[in-house]
């Protein structure tokens, strides 16, 4: 009820009396005509079906339609399979005009109908006349509880498990004669592992013997994971004897490698930040750290690399969305050029004058990043774009207890190729060792016939091209706005200053280290004292090691 | 109880069309009456309010067409507070006092409304504030036109305790760490334990502004969700930090149908910025949805993208709150016959106007307004579907009743009372010192 | 040696003048919004009176980091932060002076404190309800963090950008702190809703005008302070480790002392012009703490001239000034207008506006003087003037700028 407010009455429980009762009637007619059909001629399955799916025009709230899902699911035919797969998507769709039920796709303004048993094409209709089923949370599971039962039989291994999975997660004693059915009929071992599974979740909560029970802990606990933890304490609190005693000596052995696995999986969180530091890092460590540059527009040159993947992605989805999944890789190249182009025009036009002056290059690239900011802000507007994340990176996968997102994986394996190909470039190419040189001993290069100009300006294009590219791998975990740069300046800041300016093993160094203290301190202090933590940390550490982690060994006075 | 129900609002709508009509307009055609907009077009706040401040100006450019307000044409201020709290309290000052605005429509953010509060006060102006925001405040130059806690955050919970959201036992409530979240989660935590919640089902987390690496934080809910009890995630985190969770859960596969995650700071204009697909079912609680299938949001949106010439502009529930707000003050103008504050604030009070999703929402006594509350889910298109509506208008609460020290506050602006803090137990304005003029 | 008398001269003739206009303008002004009628043609609305209270508060900020940056060397992009608390401890006076007045009438507990159930007032929270204990506070808070800060930070020898870097965590790890509601100032809606300040009701006009008089007051005698510092024996030595920190720690100078001594000083005053500015704003949040805003001081000591005592004043009022401005006329351009005047003033300006005036000035002169006017200390205020000095420390490089890696 709410508080201060009028008595909440729920529409969908209680709709208008009179619908209620039209409905009750068609219900009691078509269910008599069933009947009726199924007297008269058993065999004719399909129309039993139709009669079936029939209901669903005259269900209209969820529990009707649940109703309706349910005795589908119960009828264990293979041909709802598409349908219910349909419903829980949102393509069912009643016709108005004559309350028929179709699957449809939608075209533009109309809807493509397919029949919901055989999928054969039927026509199209505009949007207007065909009313879709709703679907809520609720119902979606009641579907895919009874796609479950429903897809134990499927000749695809990867549907078998996914049926068997989520029949592990919702324990049934009823479907135990049909796991050891499927059980006895399965093929591939994989597979066969987890209907066991399954099977050992529903014995717990079924009346079989103690032996029985003995078994499933046994499984459960090989599994030795969340879910099989949380189905054994809750058997352990109601068990007893022996089998209590099983199944607490079973949760302890979980919990101790889940508390292992833990660790495990916060130093792969860390890395996983570490490795977004470095990459919002490392382009800075360039411009700031070689070239001794305060790049305050830095964070906004990761920006545009952000917003060059948005193009990149708007043009492809209008011109060839076949390619999407590589726009990602288009994005690259484009980015570096964007954003290098970008930060040779700064150098040219702005930094070049100052050099010698590094608190000066600060206020003057804030004014630079402050301009940038809002000429986006002008051109694409002040809201989020969409930057759509291509299907091999979408979703996780599991090792061992670890549950590894691919976004993240493709970040730390993207950021250490960066890394490596900077490294490269700096020590191996006459380029990186012009670089070196200039930053050594610049009278001295320029006496050897470097063109120092050219150097500089060079330099620090690579350093906001790497910004670029890196702003195309953020643009897959963060907001995609003008503000984008902004939340990464500070942090890119503290992890060149920490590991050492000059140094691009220090950046290193200091990115993975920041990063995985993080996301130790995390659980124990929570995200926000984390945070100030760290910075605490950096602030006392930089009194002990001025010069950062990795300082550049040199003899002057104040070098 | 304070409730009121549609019907009353009805009666109250007749009243105020009748006395609208009656009024002869005076004809000052070179006249002009100023509207101030009041919102950062700059900096980390502009990413939400600069859509309020074109709805703004489409809104008083429809009203011109329809003739203007009192015979005059209305005129929009507009200034850029460019989220620097102190300077909203700058420009509210130079818009009352300099600009001589007749109303300002503005702010997002409690810090700003907060900042300007003071200035409204002592100059006398009127501010429509259209955010969904913590309570706990009423004041007499302001009109709350967004939600309330008990607008938003109280019927989301009853929708998922019931069996169709899926009767939770288990509840995550994450927030930005803020006022905002910290209040609506103190309501929500002991309403919980009023429907006999447990407290080890409770889990609250706090997260920085604009945090992004949430792997922790979904890991921990996916691991708090694993208990066997059916667990929700009530989500009070702020604006910018919202795209890298929603990734975040996606790629985690936390589903919709396990742990669905309802939030009362995502609306079609977050949700732009996100591939949906994986998140179809969490859900949203507001006042509004741009799918409302209601003729007069129809109407709206094809006026609001041909004034924007952008097929896809999206609208959501602040713009909506601005909508109603403007059109409040418009006929409490009329009904008043002057732009005086005083006389509006005296007149605005029961005035009710059509709101977008096909009902009526009335100013109520205590400057808040009534609305339907609805429960959406994300749709793979980005829209929301509604799935479960209040069948009433829900009057805004302005002191909650589930934090101990405003249990016995009410507040009504209309004589003889004209209170923002009444206490019903000791029958004393608290505040009164701070209210003069 | 007479050109450097005369020159002084000159230089305390500019002191004298900003001194006397801003004891003028805290008398005059007021007197003008209150005694004058609002329709004469010499009545200053209350608007104008608070707007350039705020932007003399902001001065006097600057005029402090200029101390630091512009005489010494360190470029802090942490003193917002000084602001802030100075503020802070302003604000949590002025809150407990509310009394029984809040909304929930709890004569102990601030508004926020109720609602979020606390029970008792938490122990920084005592004795701010005395003014003298909050004016002490005012200016021991931010002086102390200084202190401790540059206890270390100078004894570590942090200098140059890593000092600015920490600067700016520490900053922003106060801005992530104070945004915390379990801190107990507020959480993000800071301290607001302030009633009167020593008995006087913060929103009368005459208060405002008091407070108008008292910010500019406090600047003329921050200015008076500042102008005795650089000028004494200690000045000197403040320069000295701007320009040479090494050859003045081979001296036998103490450098790490010297710079401790104007830090504190400066976060003391920054602290003051927070305390002032909360009253006439009437609200103190975290967002104050945002580094961006610390930045945006350094450009206002940069656009009127670091290295001198009246530029950060201009450039204070001027910059946002011209903020108020765009802000309201074209807001879109704002951040254009601030972006492009960054890049401006580092470029064209890289003294300021009065290093400029200075230096057309000297030219003029120049012309009468030739000898005088070669000599590189031939204008007081160039002589400080830091174009020259960042350079500091190393072998003259040359005509062209050069970059060289972070020290």
């Amino acid at each position: 009820m709410v508080p201060g407010g009028p008595p909440v009455r729920d529409p969908v429980n209680d709709p208008p009396e009179p619908v209620l009762y039209m409905g009750f009637l068609r219900n009691v007619v078509a269910a008599g005509l069933m009947l009726a059909a199924t007297l008269v001629c058993a065999a004719a399955d399909e129309a039993e079906l139709r009669q079936l799916v029939a209901k669903f025009a005259d269900a209209n709230n969820f529990q009707a339609t649940e109703a309706v899902v349910r005795e589908l699911g119960a009828t264990g035919s293979p041909a709802v399979e598409g349908l219910l797969t349909a419903l829980s998507q949102g393509s069912l769709y009643v016709r108005k005009a004559d309350d028929a039920i179709f699957v449809g796709d939608e075209v533009g303004p109309d809807i493509k109908l397919r029949d919901p048993l055989n999928g054969e094409a039927v026509g199209t209709v505009a949007k207007a006349g065909l009313t879709k089923i709703k679907v809520n949370n609720t119902l979606r599971r009641v579907i895919r509880d009874a796609l479950g039962g429903l897809t134990l039989g499927s000749n695809d291994p990867a549907v078998r498990l996914a049926a068997a999975d989520t029949m592990f997660k919702n324990p049934d004693p009823a479907t135990i004669a049909a796991l050891d059915a499927a059980i006895a009929g399965e093929a591939v071992d994989s597979v066969k592992a987890r209907l066991e599974q399954a099977r050992a979740s529903a014995v717990l909560l079924s009346d079989l013997g103690e032996a029985d029970k003995m078994a499933a802990i046994d499984i459960l606990s090989s599994r030795a994971d969340q879910d099989s933890l949380s189905q054994l304490s809750r058997f352990q609190a109601s068990a007893e004897g022996p089998l209590r005693a099983s199944a607490a000596a079973a949760v302890a052995t979980i919990d101790q490698s889940l508390a292992l696995w833990q660790v495990g999986q916060n130093v792969w969180y860390g890395i996983s930040l570490g490795s977004v530091l470095l990459l919002a890092a490392i382009g800075l460590a360039i411009t700031f750290g070689v070239m001794g540059v305060i790049n305050m527009a830095h964070g906004e040159m990761v920006m545009l690399g952000a917003y060059t993947t948005f193009v990149v992605q708007q043009v492809i989805r209008d011109t060839a969305p076949g390619l999407f999944d590589w726009s990602l890789a288009i994005a690259l190249p484009m980015a570096f050029l964007v954003s290098g182009a970008v930060g040779l025009a700064i150098e040219r036009g702005v930094i070049r004058f100052l050099y010698g002056r590094p608190l000066e290059t600060l206020l003057a690239t804030w004014g630079v990043s402050l301009i940038l900011q809002q000429a986006v802000r002008t051109i694409f507007g002040p809201t989020n774009q969409e930057v759509g994340t291509p299907t091999w990176m979408s979703g996780s996968f599991q090792l061992g207890q670890l549950a590894i997102t691919w976004n993240r994986l493709c970040i730390v394996v993207f950021c250490l190729a960066v890394f490596a190909l900077l490294l490269h470039v700096m020590k191996r190419t006459p380029w990186g060792l012009q670089m070196r040189a200039v930053t050594q001993n610049r009278r001295m290069a320029a006496s050897m016939g470097i063109r120092t100009p050219r150097v500089d300006a060079l330099t620090f294009a690579l350093g906001s091209g790497i910004a670029g590219i890196a702003g195309v791998a953020l643009s897959q975990i963060d907001n995609v706005s003008p503000n984008f740069g902004q939340g990464y300046i500070i942090d890119s800041f503290m992890v060149v200053v920490f590991g050492g300016v000059g140094n691009l093993w220090g950046t290193f160094v200091g990115a993975m280290s920041l990063g995985i203290l993080n996301k130790f301190l995390e659980p124990y202090t929570g995200a926000v004292l984390g945070k100030i933590m760290v910075l605490v940390l950096i602030i006392l550490f930089i009194q002990k090691r001025p010069r950062g982690l990795f300082a550049l060994k040199g003899r002057a006075v104040e070098a | 109880m304070r409730g009121h129900l549609a019907t009353w609002a009805n009666t109250v709508v007749a009243g105020a069309f009748a006395a609208g009509i009656s009024i002869t307009m005076p004809a000052a055609a070179d006249d002009t009456i100023k509207v101030g907009v009041l919102h950062s077009l700059s900096g980390t706040m502009a990413i939400s309010e600069t859509t309020l401040k074109d709805t703004m100006l489409f809104l008083i450019e429809e009203q011109n067409k329809k003739g203007g307000l009192l015979g005059k044409k209305l005129e929009a201020v507009v200034v850029d507070p460019a989220s620097d709290w102190p300077l909203f309290a700058e420009k509210a000052r130079q818009l009352i006092e300099q600009d001589k605005v007749a109303a300002v429509f503005g702010c997002w953010t409690s810090s700003s409304r907060k900042s300007v509060l003071p200035v409204f006060e002592e100059l006398n102006g009127l501010l429509f504030y259209p955010v969904q925001y913590e309570g706990e405040e009423s004041q007499r130059n302001v009109f709350y036109t967004g939600a309330a806690p008990n607008q938003q955050a109280i019927p989301a919970v009853d929708y998922l305790m019931s069996e169709d959201g899926g009767s939770v036992k288990r509840w995550v409530l994450a927030g930005t760490d803020y006022v905002y979240p910290q209040t609506t989660n103190k309501i929500l935590k002991a309403y919980l334990e009023s429907k006999g919640v447990a407290g080890e089902d409770i889990m609250v987390n706090y997260t920085p502004f604009g945090h992004s690496d949430w792997q922790t934080i979904v890991s921990d809910i996916k691991k708090f969700g694993s208990a066997g009890k059916k667990t929700a995630v009530v989500s009070t985190i702020n604006g910018d930090a919202n795209v890298p969770f929603y990734k975040e859960l996606g790629n985690q596969g936390v589903k919709a149908e396990d742990i669905p995650v309802v939030a009362f700071s995502v609306g079609e204009e977050e949700l732009a910025g996100l591939d949906t697909t994986p998140l179809v079912g969490h859900l949203a609680a507001w006042n509004y949805f741009q799918s409302v299938d209601a003729p007069a949001n129809a109407e709206f949106i094809d006026a609001w993208k041909a004034y924007t010439k952008n097929d896809k502009r999206v609208t959501n529930d602040p713009m909506e709150a601005h909508v109603i707000g403007f059109n409040m003050w418009v006929k409490a103008v009329e009904k008043a016959a002057t732009t005086d504050p005083d006389a509006v604030i005296d007149a605005i009070v029961g005035v009710s106007v059509p709101n977008l999703t096909g009902g009526f929402s009335t100013m109520m006594p205590n400057h808040h307004i009534t609305k339907p509350v609805l429960i959406g889910e994300i749709q793979a298109d980005g829209q929301f579907e509604t799935v479960w509506e209040t069948p009433g208008l829900v009057v805004g609460d302005e002191w909650s009743d589930y934090l101990p020290d405003s249990k016995s506050l009410i507040a009504d602006w209309r004589a003889p009372m004209s209170c923002g803090n009444f206490n019903v137990a000791t029958g004393k304005c608290g505040g009164k010192a701070g209210t003069t003029n | 040696m007479i050109s450097q008398r005369f020159f002084a001269a000159g230089a305390d003739r500019r002191i004298a003048i900003t001194i006397s206009i801003l004891i003028g303008v805290a008398v005059i002004v007021p007197t003008l919004n209150i005694a004058v009628a609002p329709d004469s043609a010499f009545h200053v609305p209350s608007y104008l009176v608070a707007l350039v209270g705020k932007y003399l508060c902001y001065a006097l900020l600057a005029l402090a980091l200029d101390l630091v940056w512009g005489f010494c060397g360190i470029l802090s992009l942490g003193h917002g932060a000084f602001f802030a608390l100075g503020g802070y401890a302003m604000g949590m006076y002025l809150m407990r002076q509310i009394g029984d007045r809040g909304v929930y009438a709890n004569p102990l507990l601030p508004d926020f404190m109720v609602f979020l159930n606390w029970k008792e007032l938490p122990w920084f929270w005592h004795g701010f309800d005395h003014f003298w204990f909050a004016a002490l506070m005012v200016m021991a808070v931010p002086g102390l963090l200084a202190f401790v800060f540059g206890w270390f930070a100078f004894r570590s020898r942090v200098t140059g950008v890593y000092l600015s870097i920490i600067t700016q965590a520490m900053t922003y790890a106060l801005l992530l702190a104070f945004f915390r509601n379990d801190m107990g100032f507020g959480g993000n809606n800071g301290l607001t809703d302030f009633k009167d300040i020593l008995g006087f009701n913060v929103q009368a006009n005459t208060t405002r005008s008091a407070l108008f008089a008292a910010s500019a007051a406090t600047l003329a005698l921050g200015v008076f302070v500042t102008w005795r510092i650089i000028g004494s024996r200690y000045g000197k030595l403040l320069m000295a480790v701007r320009d040479a920190e090494s050859r003045t720690r081979f001296l036998g100078w103490r450098a790490e002392n010297v710079k401790l001594f104007a830090f504190t000083v400066s976060a003391v005053m920054a602290g003051i012009a927070g305390a002032l500015y909360v009253p006439q704003v009437g609200i103190i949040n975290p967002g104050e703490f945002d580094p961006a805003n610390s930045i945006e001081v350094v450009v206002w000591a940069a656009v009127g001239g670091r290295g001198t005592i009246v530029g950060p004043i201009i450039g204070a009022v001027l910059v946002n000034a011209g903020k108020s401005w765009f802000t309201g006329a074209l807001p879109e351009f704002w951040l254009f207008a601030l972006g492009g005047l960054f890049i401006a003033v580092t470029l064209f300006l890289p003294s300021g506006i009065v290093g400029m005036w200075d230096s057309w000035q000297a030219k003029r002169s120049g012309r009468k003087a030739a000898a005088d006017a070669a000599d590189a200390t031939a204008v007081p205020e160039m002589a400080i003037a830091p174009a020259a000095i960042v350079r500091g420390g190393r072998p003259a490089a040359g005509a062209a700028p050069e970059p060289q890696p972070a020290e």
